[in-house]
């Protein structure tokens, strides 16, 4: 491709060279010879306000070459709004785009700005609104299948969820539970699946329909420590569950015990569930059993944290006065 | 600075480890010196975007190495002034768009070159003007600030701002109250803290949120015990640390754990002694530098953060860190009041 200088759509602008703050800068900055022409005719289209197709076409150029400079991203954004383009193709570029970049951020940043935009043109109950979220909901599963633990597409898909009063909408639940069945230690779905059910406005309360629910989830982690009783999310969940509904852990002794007891203190499968005992036995004030457990957790099945277990162990000589 | 990755590998000449690892303060010092000569490197005009807080991780990691002057002054403090904004924002590099990442870094880097005074000499009224530019992000119904103009919101900016805030002696300008009552909605059912409500805990927001609370005398409102479970179970049997349940060990999260564990006092509850044992082996002991994990390149931000680790941990060689601010306790000191 011939480069800006060479293309006669461009001959009436006269590039804006670098200014890296006077003479032998310290940090002078020095780009490759495409991306430095092309950055120059930017500055220069900046400096008189111009917002045009060959604009876009120069900033899809520029974020190609640097999808981290946010700068190109904000004067896109205002170029599109500008000339009122049909922002539903935009997508047409967006997505394949961030497939292939995917720690950058800046994508859904940008994403969320044109969403709002389209969202604001349409009626709430429009169809057409239930569409464009079920196309942002199959875009980002696409994105899991690159990175199922991607922070900010899992950021973006909680302002969906909350922008867009998903709460009760099946697929945001059938869509964690895909990943988890794929690969039941992704903390992100555990967390989003804990925003959904118990982040919601009106997060259940501690009625007999909101202790269905509880049960339902403490169900549902279950069945996942079952797969791996190793994996710190589920154990957490449960206690993020009990703990918003006000209940005492010995609610989950049989679970707990099922992978650690002191009677078999070899065969133990579980540190999360040991420590589990351990709070359930301080709750029931067996504390001589409870601080068995957390010497177990120092000495032989977490003794990287041994000062943290051994601090929980102090502990119940206060609990005990 | 530059933030192009290289040459050196961390752990990469020292093909058997010696059990005692020690640190090669030289090295390192001669690796970000050199940082800037790099200008004909592909990557480097890549990580322009950045290159405000390149400067800010270059020159706190020399600090830290004991070695303060070994960027000249009057130059860097030349770069800060020319990404500064009209609006009182920096940007991350001449002809970029002030943000509120930059701008903390700006006053950062001022804070520890004492260099304030430069500032209004190029800006009449100049420590004003940022103050105000900060100020003036703040979403005043909630609390939390924006990034930029944009309307980008996390917990991040919040710190930013109320750090910068902090360091110029600004912090009555915005509704402290209402980014406090922010950060505690953002804590989570497992302890910890993420990058708005309901946002999946992370360490590197866990940092900023803690950081908010601490800024704010408000470590009261935090669950220490809770929180500090957390961060302690991100320690894997390597020693090293993670940012997130099952993600992997980066020297990174050496500072973003660990000066969150040592704002809540809790920081002796992880095992230090494998923690610096970790650090050491990502370094190039040849040509300076720290890397996220053995055998990766090396680079300013893990080396940066990967020296300010070692300092929680009191190493022998490297200054006192102040866990809030990533700068040196002492200017922290002079800046901010013991």
């Amino acid at each position: 491709m011939p480069g800006y200088g060479e293309d006669p759509e461009w001959s009436d602008i006269v590039p804006l060279p670098q200014d890296d703050g006077g003479p032998n800068p310290l940090a002078a900055i020095a780009y490759s010879d495409e991306y430095s022409e092309a950055m120059s005719y930017l500055r220069a289209v900046m400096a008189k306000n111009e917002f045009s197709e060959r604009v876009l076409r120069l900033t899809e150029d520029i974020i190609d070459m640097n999808p981290a400079h946010y700068t190109v991203w904000l004067y896109r954004a205002k170029a599109l709004f500008t000339l009122h383009k049909d922002l539903r193709k935009e997508f047409d570029w967006l997505n394949p785009f961030a497939l292939r970049h995917l720690k950058n951020y800046q994508i859904w940043h940008h994403r969320h700005t044109i969403i709002e935009a389209l969202a604001s043109d349409l009626d709430e109950k429009s169809p057409k609104i239930d569409n464009m979220i079920r196309e942002e909901q199959d875009f980002l599963d696409r994105m899991f299948t690159k990175d199922a633990k991607n922070y900010h597409v899992w950021s973006y898909r909680q302002w969906l969820v909350e922008r867009f009063n998903l709460w009760d909408c099946e697929e945001e639940r059938e869509a964690v539970d895909d990943l988890l069945r794929k690969d039941v230690r992704n903390n992100s779905a555990w967390n989003h699946r804990y925003y959904v059910v118990f982040g919601r406005p009106n997060a259940p309360k501690n009625t007999t329909e909101g202790h269905v629910l509880m049960q339902r989830e403490i169900n549902y982690a279950e069945a996942a420590i079952r797969i791996a009783p190793q994996n710190q999310s589920p154990w957490n969940y449960i206690r993020g569950i009990l703990s918003h509904f006000q209940q005492p852990l010995s609610n989950i002794k049989s679970l707990a015990s099922e992978f650690a007891s002191l009677e078999k203190p070899d065969e133990v499968k579980s540190s999360h569930a040991l420590d589990l005992l351990a709070e359930i036995y301080k709750e029931e004030r067996q504390l001589d059993c409870a601080g068995k457990a957390w010497d177990l957790l120092a000495q032989k099945y977490d003794p990287i944290r041994s000062r943290y277990w051994m601090w929980k162990k102090e502990q119940l000589g206060t609990a005990a006065a | 600075m530059s933030l192009v990755a290289g040459p050196g590998r961390g752990g990469h000449h020292q093909p058997a480890l010696p059990d005692e690892l020690e640190l090669c303060v030289e090295k390192h010092v001669a690796y970000i010196k050199s940082l800037d000569t790099r200008k004909d490197e592909y990557e480097y005009w890549l990580t322009e975007h950045l290159r405000l807080n390149g400067l800010y991780w270059g020159l706190t990691a020399l600090h830290l190495l004991g070695h303060p002057d070994a960027l000249p002054r009057s130059e860097v403090i030349d770069f800060v002034m020319s990404c500064m904004h009209d609006n009182g924002g920096f940007s991350a590099a001449p002809g970029h768009d002030p943000h509120m990442l930059y701008t903390c870094s700006a006053v950062q880097i001022l804070a520890t070159l004492d260099a304030f005074g430069d500032l209004e000499a190029h800006v009449n009224g100049g420590k004003e003007k940022v103050a105000r530019y900060i100020a003036n992000l703040q979403d005043r119904d909630t609390g939390t600030f924006n990034g930029d103009g944009w309307g980008e919101k996390d917990t991040r900016f919040l710190f930013n701002a109320l750090l910068a805030l902090s360091l110029l002696g600004m912090m009555h300008l915005v509704d402290v109250q209402k980014g406090v009552e922010y950060v505690q909605s953002c804590a989570n059912f497992d302890g910890g803290y993420g990058t708005g409500p309901g946002a999946e805990s992370h360490a590197g927001q866990i940092y900023t949120c803690v950081g908010v609370l601490s800024i704010t005398k408000r470590l009261d409102l935090v669950d220490k015990e809770k929180l500090g479970a957390w961060l302690s179970d991100r320690q894997l049997p390597n020693g090293g640390l993670n940012g997130r349940p099952e993600k992997k060990e980066d020297v990174c999260y050496s500072w973003w754990v660990g000066s969150s564990l040592a704002m809540i006092d809790r920081l002796h509850w992880i095992d230090q002694e494998k923690l610096s044992k970790f650090i050491l082996q990502c370094q190039d002991s040849e040509l300076g530098g720290f890397a996220d994990r053995p055998g990766d390149m090396v680079d300013v931000f893990h080396t940066v953060f990967g020296l300010a680790g070692l300092s929680l941990m009191k190493h022998p060689g490297v200054r006192e860190v102040d866990p809030i601010y990533c700068m040196p306790k002492d200017i922290i000191n002079r800046v901010v009041g013991g």
